[in-house]
Order: structure tokens, then C-alpha cells, then sequence
């Protein structure tokens, strides 16, 4: 098992900076997650870890060993680095069969011939393709391909995985079954994996902590339930969630300290001290929509109602602002209808207008939720 | 920190790549046996040679001189010498382009887009013109129009007539661009071809929905979207015909009809070696500004010659109503006049024991399999008995083989460098290099090969008379195929292919050799294929390169052809042509069941 340290990556592409002094540090056995919308950088990271990608400036540690240093002028091979790769399309070599791509690792690195045999039937059959062993990559579904892929990374034991979207390419229920495999395969091998991917879902569900990327640099390092109860900025709130986040830009109301508006709409922070121009940021969940006037709530018109299944997104309407609220699946609204809606106060995120950055006094991390 | 670490500089990293170190190995030798022989012929044009003293008093071997450009353009030999066979070759480049597209393009519209039927087995009928060796054609052409006003023996058409042909008819401008046609109307067939299969019907389709005719949309749409394939096509085929020199030679010659590249050929012979090398020089000179002109007004369509593949999409048929059977007999016909009739005459040919006496009691098989006598052909023995020919053949098989196999690696490895350096100034040089040789009319190559390894030049030995140097031009001629059949392989094979075996430790050469010769290979083999079949049948490039020691069978053919044995050339001729008709099915065989295979796996 090892960690991975990042120092000060840089990584230039002619004009473009495709990772900006990136900094982190990966522990041993965790489950890292990579996520960021496309060319945000984190496939570029993912390869110069591999070593498939020679950055411009920085260091890489693995396990404490010295793998790519700018100044030093070290780079060490991928080969050499101990570690194992599954690609977005599998890579599996369509002209060997499924044991010779998992042997294939086997033979680099010189194993008696006995060794390598036992070792590849152990994996094949832990992987249960021991009687598709002598099948063709091009002759099995996609999970299958998926599992000798996985069967290739596992066969020379390396303490760190990098995969690489390796689950965009199945269709949605193929996709939620295999989520739960590789979540338990890395729990029993306990190797450090870094994962790459654009899927939100797929970042909550298995990581140990994620990391949001944007224009190569890293937005906020969190676990995934932090990550969306507490947004570190306007993009990272906005990138985590579905439906979006309400952020709304509210300037304070004269002479009023807690309370903001942006004209349509008035809300209460909670709190003292903030700067006169922010950010509001509101989970559709933490909208409480109420058909009876209650002290303090302000009347929205509905303008639509989207049932999804167990919840129903409401569109609502005040002025010129339109807010999104999630509510459970019995619902008895309509359109043109008229609510009120309260702010769960305890739950709201407020960013500074200009630079987008958390602001105030932590909110209550602790929740129940 | 140890010491290692601080020797590992950036620098000394990418030249120990071994990808670096191999693009820049390459690099050099494709400097050196494409570049540098072209400098050596031009700068062999404008040096005094040894042989010179005899042209001229003032000839200081080893001095700087216009001598030979001078009498090339400007002396009272330049009319012979040049303009008149520049005029030729103009002329008869162009009549036979433009008869080759005519029919190459109609030929190409009938097969595609019309329903014409029998298009199965019509079109492999259709292309072996161009699948048999030129002169084969130039052969037949004499067994049927020889005159006797040159000496010989009277053609078929005297036999059955009674009356001589015309002479123009025999040798010269007419019969030299009917039978270049012949050979190369294939040939502007598949590139108009493949321009056509291209096209999406659902264009053609819209502006009949407006309401336009079919001439219409034939003139407005088909023709202008095919234009710029015709364009490439005609200057592809220009440049083809302008360095063809057996059969303008065998056409031409008897009666002094010269064109540049039969002129390279006499002045070499005659011991001119410098007044052919600048005669070369003006032929490649006239490919370039061919391409030149080529790229300038169809954009860069010139580069995708020999493989332009159609997408397999809908394409709607054009129907022919009461035209199909007269348009389908008239095809056939024409098909069988073009590639099976002159295969036919030249194996009758074969069979005669006094040449142009067509009767059946003159049928022998003395110029197959007969021993040798003296009465008969100088003494040369059936081609199937003689050594020199047996010789000759393994020779050939042995020289295609190697040249085909030798290519394609090469060819594979830059198209590795090519696809992969993406970007690297470099890797597009290389790319650029290996394309060069296709600019270079075959004869010309030949005479740049001749000055270039005539004598000894440092390390390199003089490789004039060794079958070291024919495959090494046949080699270099083949790499602008080779690669571009490499780089559609190595494109094909998805870079993190690569990447898994890298970051499982596998070494360059290993990942090579594992991942991407076998990924690359079927393609490869094709292309093996195609070249084996394509050396096999070569001869202007490699006739000035020929010694008795290396002769192969085109060679023996065409020496056999001068000297008027014309039986047994036409039975060498007909071997060849049967080899490469054999390759042909061989590769149209494998081609079918990968088709048949990629189905099988889609259902």
C-alpha cells in the first residue's frame, strides 16, 4: 500500500495550462476521486501519475520514493512505478485472448512459469472469468470487459490504481451494479486508487474523498457528504447537485444586517457580519414550500412541476427570479398556484459576490443530514 | 540523491528515446537514398566527366560546366534531342490521360452508380490492363499492327487484310496513347471511384425532390463533386505516362519515335551519361510542377492516391431503363478487347514457330518447352528449359519478396513515427521524405540510383551490378505506399493500447512487437501483397540499374523484344502477367472473406 504525494504539478499544453501548481496528498488505501467537467485537467493529473505524461514543473512521491521531479530531471517509467491502469476504452489487446491480456503483465516482469499460472488462475477465478479465459476481448459484453480489465490491473498486485473513467462506456444499469463491484474490490485489495470521472454520482457514491477540479486548478479537496452540504465556492456548488443549486445574488437591504435582497426576493442569512454583496447558496431540498401565508415567507407563483419518481422538482417563480425546490413524490400542486417558501437557515451557504469564496461562520457541519 | 539522477538530463532523455533514436536513423538514410541522389544527379549534369573529352576539347573531368545543359537546350542536337521528345511525350501524355479519364470515368459512373449488371465479375476485368506490365500491351499491339516497312515479319492485321497498317497506325504518337490509355484508364477508374462511392445520394436526391432532370443533376451535382477527384486523377496519371518507357519504346523506337524517357535510355546506351541525366532531370522537373499545379488547384487531393476508400452508406442507383443490356454488352466487350484479348495474342504469339505466319500447322511448343536449336531463335531453348530464365525468375521472386517485405516493415515503423510524433517537425519531415519518391518518374529514379552508387563512396561500395541496389530502389520506390498503408493501420490502433502495455513495463520494442505488429499486420500484408505484385512487373525503374548477373524476368523479356525474339518475350511477359494476376485474386480472395468475416461478426 502506498500514498502519493503531489507538489507544485504544472503541466503546460503550448498556450493552455492544463494543471496550475497543483498540490495534494493522497493516503495510503483511499479512494480518491478525481471530478471536474471535461478539460478541467484531471485526466492530464491521472496521467502524469501514470507517467504517460512528462510534466513541465513539480514532484511526485510514491510511497515516499522520489517518481518525477523537474529539478532533479527524474522521471521514473511507468513501468517502474509500481502501479496499475484501467483506460476509459478497457485497452484490452483485441488480438490476445482474455488470460493472454491479464498474463500479459506477468510476463514483464519475469515470473517462473509456475508463479504466473497459479497467479493467473487465482485472478481469473476471483474475477469469475475463469471459463471465458480463452475467449476474445471482441466476444464479451461490456461488463465482462470491464471485469478483464479489472483482472489485468489486479494481476500484478500494485499498490496504487488509476482508472480512468472506466465506467463511462456501460449503460446506466450496468453502471450502478458495477459502482458497487469496484467499490468492494478496492475495500478487499486495499490499494490507493485515484479514479477520474465527470459523473457526480459516481464521485459520491465511491470515493473516500473527492477532488473538484476547474482550468487546472483544485477547487475543494472534501469527503463527498461535505462536499455537498458545504461547497467552498460558487463553482463547486454549482457543478455538485442535481438539480442545480439556487444561488442567488442578493445585496444587503439598508440598514438591515442579516437580511438580503436582490429585488424579487428577500432572504434572512442568520448571521451578522457579512460583506454588503454576496452569494446565496440554497439545495432545492432546503426550499420549504407552504400553501398556507406563514410569518416572514414571501408568496411565489408555481410555474412548474416535474415529477421524477420518489421526488418532484418545483419550478417557482417571483419577479424575475425563478428557484428550483425539491419536494417528495405526493405532491398536491399546480401550476399558477400560489406558495410561500421558507430558507432552512441552517443549511444555506453564502459566498462573497466577487470572488465567489465561502463566507461566515460555520453552519452547523454537524447536521442530520 | 545519487549521482544518476543529476547525469539524467532532459536532453539525454529524448535522444535515448528509442522512438527519437529510430525517426532519426531514418531520417538519415532516407536523406541519403532519396535526397542526396537527386544533388548527385544534378550535380553530376553540371561537372566535366572522364567520357567527356571525346564531346569536347575544352572537357576538364572534375571542373564545373553548363557543357551538357547546353547541348541539351541550346545546339543543334537539342531539337532531336529534346523538343521533339518533349512535344512526344506532351502529346502522347496527354491524348492518353484524357482518353484513360474518359473512359476510366464512365466506366467508373456505370460500376457505381448505375444498375448495370455483371458488375461482379466486370470490374476485376476492368483493372487487369493495369495489373499486367504495360509492354505486355505494347506486345500485343505489335503482334496485331506490325509493319513490315520497319523489317519483321507481317502482323495480324496484314495476315487477315492482306494490306499493310498504315505506319501511324504501327509506331508513334497513335498507337503509344491508345495503349498507355489502355494501360492506365484502371487506374483513373479506381480514383474516380472511389470519389463517386463517396458521394451521399441524399444529395443528389434533394435536387431531384426540387425538380431537376437527371442531366441536371449530373452536370450540377455529380460532375462538380467529383471534379476535384478527376483533377487529382488526371495529373496522377500524367505523371504515370510521362515515365513509362518500355512501351513508348517498343512503339516508338523502330521508327526514331522518341520521348524523353525512351531518350534518357538511348543517350545512356549511347555513353552519354550526362546528356540522359539531364533529360531525367527536365522529366521530374515536369512530374513536379505536374503535382505542383495539382495541389495548387485541387488543394491537397493529390496525396490521397491509390486508397480512397467509400464509405459503405446508401448509395441509390441510377437505372439505365433500355439502355442496361446495350450499355452492359458494350462494357464486356470492351473489357474483353482491353484485358483478355492482348493476353490471348501474346500466348498465340507464343506459339509460333516463324513469327506472323498465322496458320496452324506453324503451332509449336518449342518457345515453351523446347530444347535448344540452333535454327530456331539463336539457339535459345523454350522458356521453361532455358537456365538464363529460370535464373531470371527466382531472381525476380527473390527481388519482390524482399522489396515487399523490407518496404512494409520500413514502411510500418515511419508510419509508427509518423501517427504517434503527431506534431514533431521532425516526424512530418520524415513523412514528407518518404512521400518524395512517388514525384519521381520511374526512369529518372533509375538514372539517379545509376550516378549514385556507379563508384564506390566512402563506406558504401559501389553496388552498380548488385542485387543489393535493386532492392534497394525498389524499396524506396514502394515506401510512399508502404507508409501510407502503415499509417491507416496505425491509426486504426487506439493509443491507450500502447499505453496499457507501458504502464504494464513492457519496453518499446516489446510493445512493438506485441501490440502493434500484430494489431497492424493484416493491413500490412495487404500492402505486401500489393507491392510484391508491383515490383514483380517493374522495369523502367530498374532497367538501367541491370546486369547479366541480376537480370530478372521483365528485364529478359524486354532484352528478348529488341532483339525481335519476340515469341519467347511474349511468354516471359505472359508468366509475369500471370503471377501478378495470380497475386491479384489472391489479395481480391482475402479481401472478400475479411468482408465476409466482418459480417459474420456485425449479424
Amino acid at each position: 500500500m502506498a500514498s502519493i504525494e503531489i507538489e507544485n504539478l504544472t503541466k503546460r499544453y503550448g498556450a493552455t495550462t492544463a494543471l496550475d501548481n497543483v498540490s495534494l496528498k493522497i493516503e495510503s488505501g483511499e479512494f480518491l476521486v478525481l471530478l471536474g467537467p471535461s478539460g478541467c485537467g484531471k485526466t492530464t493529473l491521472l496521467r502524469c501519475l501514470a507517467g504517460l505524461e512528462t510534466p513541465d514543473e513539480g514532484e511526485i512521491y510514491m510511497d515516499g520514493e522520489l517518481v518525477f521531479s523537474s529539478k532533479l530531471n527524474r522521471i521514473v517509467p511507468p513501468g517502474k512505478r509500481n502501479l496499475g491502469m484501467v483506460f476509459q476504452s478497457y485497452a484490452l489487446w483485441p488480438h490476445m485472448t482474455v488470460r493472454n491480456n491479464v498474463k500479459f503483465g506477468l510476463d514483464v516482469l519475469n515470473l517462473s512459469e509456475s508463479d504466473s499460472k497459479d497467479r493467473l488462475d487465482q485472478v481469473l477465478k476471483d474475477l469469475g472469468m475463469g471459463d471465458l479465459q480463452n475467449r476474445y476481448p471482441s466476444e464479451l459484453s461490456g461488463g465482462q470487459q470491464q471485469r478483464v480489465a479489472l483482472a489485468r490491473l489486479l494481476a500484478t498486485k500494485p499498490p496504487v490504481f488509476l482508472m480512468d473513467e472506466p465506467l463511462s462506456n456501460l449503460d446506466a444499469r450496468l453502471r450502478m451494479d458495477m459502482r458497487v463491484e469496484l467499490k468492494k474490490f478496492q475495500a478487499s485489495t486495499g490499494s490507493t486508487t485515484v479514479y477520474v470521472t465527470h459523473d457526480q454520482t459516481e464521485a459520491m457514491t465511491m470515493s473516500t474523498r473527492v477532488v473538484v477540479m476547474r482550468d487546472g486548478l483544485i477547487q475543494q479537496v472534501s469527503p463527498p457528504s461535505q462536499l455537498y452540504k458545504r461547497p467552498e465556492n460558487t463553482f463547486v456548488a454549482d457543478f455538485i447537485g442535481m438539480p442545480r443549486i439556487n444561488l442567488i445574488k442578493a445585496n444587503r437591504s439598508n440598514g438591515k444586517n442579516r437580511l438580503y435582497s436582490n429585488g424579487d426576493i428577500d432572504i434572512d442569512i442568520g448571521w451578522d457580519e457579512a460583506p454588503s454583496s454576496i452569494v446565496v447558496g440554497a439545495r432545492p431540498e432546503d426550499l420549504k414550500i407552504s400553501k398556507e401565508k406563514l410569518k416572514g415567507s414571501q408568496a411565489y407563483e408555481v410555474s412548474s412541476v416535474l415529477p421524477n419518481g420518489p421526488e418532484t422538482i418545483i419550478q417557482l417563480t417571483r419577479g424575475g427570479t425563478i428557484l428550483l425546490a425539491r419536494i417528495g413524490h405526493e405532491v398536491d400542486l399546480h401550476e399558477g398556484e400560489k406558495v410561500t417558501v421558507q430558507f432552512d437557515q441552517k443549511a444555506l451557504n453564502v459566498y462573497d459576490a466577487k470572488s465567489g469564496a465561502l463566507l461566515g461562520p460555520p453552519i452547523d457541519t454537524n447536521g442530520t443530514n | 540523491m545519487d549521482l544518476a539522477i543529476q547525469r539524467d538530463s532532459p536532453l539525454m532523455r529524448l535522444v535515448l528515446d528509442p522512438v527519437n533514436i529510430l525517426l532519426m536513423i531514418l531520417l538519415g538514410i532516407l536523406f541519403y537514398l532519396v535526397l542526396w541522389p537527386f544533388l548527385e544527379l544534378v550535380l553530376h549534369t553540371i561537372t566535366w566527366g572522364e567520357g567527356d573529352r571525346r564531346l569536347s576539347r575544352d572537357a576538364v573531368p572534375g571542373e564545373y560546366t553548363w557543357f551538357h545543359w547546353l547541348q541539351v537546350t541550346a545546339s543543334p542536337l537539342s531539337e532531336r534531342m529534346l523538343y521533339a521528345p518533349l512535344v512526344n511525350t506532351l502529346i502522347t501524355g496527354v491524348i492518353s490521360t484524357v482518353i484513360a479519364l474518359i473512359v476510366g470515368g464512365g466506366l467508373a459512373w456505370c460500376v457505381i452508380r448505375s444498375d448495370m449488371p455483371g458488375k461482379g465479375w466486370l470490374q476485376p476485368v476492368l483493372t487487369l490492363p493495369y495489373i499486367v506490365p504495360s509492354f505486355a500491351i505494347a506486345l500485343a499491339w505489335e503482334t496485331v499492327f506490325r509493319s513490315p516497312k520497319v523489317g519483321g515479319q507481317p502482323g495480324l492485321y496484314e495476315t487477315v487484310l492482306g494490306i499493310p497498317p498504315p505506319e501511324w497506325v504501327s509506331y508513334g504518337t497513335f498507337p503509344i496513347s491508345i495503349t498507355l490509355a489502355m494501360h492506365y484508364f484502371p487506374f483513373a477508374y479506381l480514383l474516380v471511384a472511389g470519389a463517386l462511392a463517396t458521394i451521399d445520394s441524399q444529395m443528389e436526391e434533394g435536387a431531384l425532390l426540387s425538380g431537376a432532370s437527371r442531366m441536371m443533376i449530373l452536370r450540377r451535382i455529380t460532375f462538380p463533386v467529383v471534379a476535384p477527384a478527376f483533377a487529382a486523377a488526371f495529373v496522377l496519371t500524367f505523371g504515370k505516362t510521362i515515365g513509362q518507357f518500355a512501351l513508348p519504346f517498343l512503339l516508338g523506337a523502330p521508327t526514331q519515335f522518341h520521348t524523353i524517357a525512351t531518350m534518357v535510355y538511348a543517350n545512356l546506351a549511347l555513353g552519354l551519361d550526362s546528356m540522359a541525366y539531364v533529360l531525367a532531370i527536365l522529366l521530374i522537373l515536369m512530374s513536379l510542377l505536374a503535382i505542383w499545379a495539382s495541389n495548387k488547384f485541387v488543394g491537397n487531393n493529390a496525396r490521397r492516391f491509390e486508397t480512397i476508400s467509400g464509405k459503405g452508406f446508401r448509395s441509390r442507383q441510377v437505372a439505365l431503363g433500355g439502355w442496361r443490356w446495350p450499355i452492359f454488352w458494350s462494357v464486356a466487350t470492351f473489357g474483353f478487347v482491353v484485358g483478355i484479348l492482348p493476353l490471348i495474342l501474346l500466348g498465340y504469339q507464343s506459339l509460333m514457330l516463324i513469327d506472323g505466319f498465322f496458320n496452324l500447322s506453324n503451332l509449336t511448343m518449342h518457345f515453351w518447352t523446347g530444347q535448344s536449336d540452333p535454327e530456331i531463335a539463336m539457339g535459345e531453348p523454350g522458356v521453361l528449359h532455358n537456365a538464363n530464365i529460370l535464373g531470371a525468375a527466382w531472381n525476380t521472386i527473390e527481388l519482390a519478396f524482399f522489396s515487399a517485405v523490407i518496404a512494409s516493415l520500413i514502411g510500418l515503423v515511419i508510419a509508427y513515427i509518423v501517427v504517434r510524433k503527431e506534431g514533431n517537425p521532425l516526424a512530418k519531415m520524415l513523412d514528407q521524405i518518404a512521400f518524395i519518391p512517388f514525384l519521381f518518374p520511374s526512369i529518372a529514379f533509375g538514372a539517379m540510383y545509376l550516378t549514385m552508387f556507379a563508384e564506390p563512396r566512402g563506406p558504401i561500395p559501389a553496388l552498380y551490378g548488385t542485387f543489393t541496389l535493386l532492392i534497394l530502389i525498389s524499396v524506396v520506390n514502394r515506401l510512399p505506399y508502404s507508409v501510407k498503408t502503415g499509417v491507416t493501420a496505425v491509426t486504426q490502433i487506439g493509443r491507450e493500447l500502447e499505453e496499457a502495455a507501458e504502464v504494464a513495463g513492457a519496453s518499446w520494442g516489446r510493445r512493438f512487437r506485441k501490440i502493434i505488429v500484430p494489431l497492424a499486420s493484416s493491413g500490412v500484408v495487404t500492402g505486401m501483397m500489393v507491392s510484391f505484385v508491383g515490383v514483380m512487373r517493374e522495369l523502367s525503374l530498374i532497367i538501367l540499374l541491370i546486369t547479366p548477373s541480376t537480370r530478372v524476368l521483365m528485364t529478359v523479356g524486354f532484352n528478348y523484344a529488341e532483339e525481335g525474339l519476340t515469341q519467347l518475350s511474349n511468354a516471359l511477359v505472359l508468366i509475369v502477367a500471370m503471377i501478378t494476376i495470380a497475386g491479384e485474386l489472391i489479395l481480391w480472395w482475402a479481401g472478400k472473406s475479411r468482408l465476409v468475416r466482418l459480417r459474420e461478426k456485425q449479424s
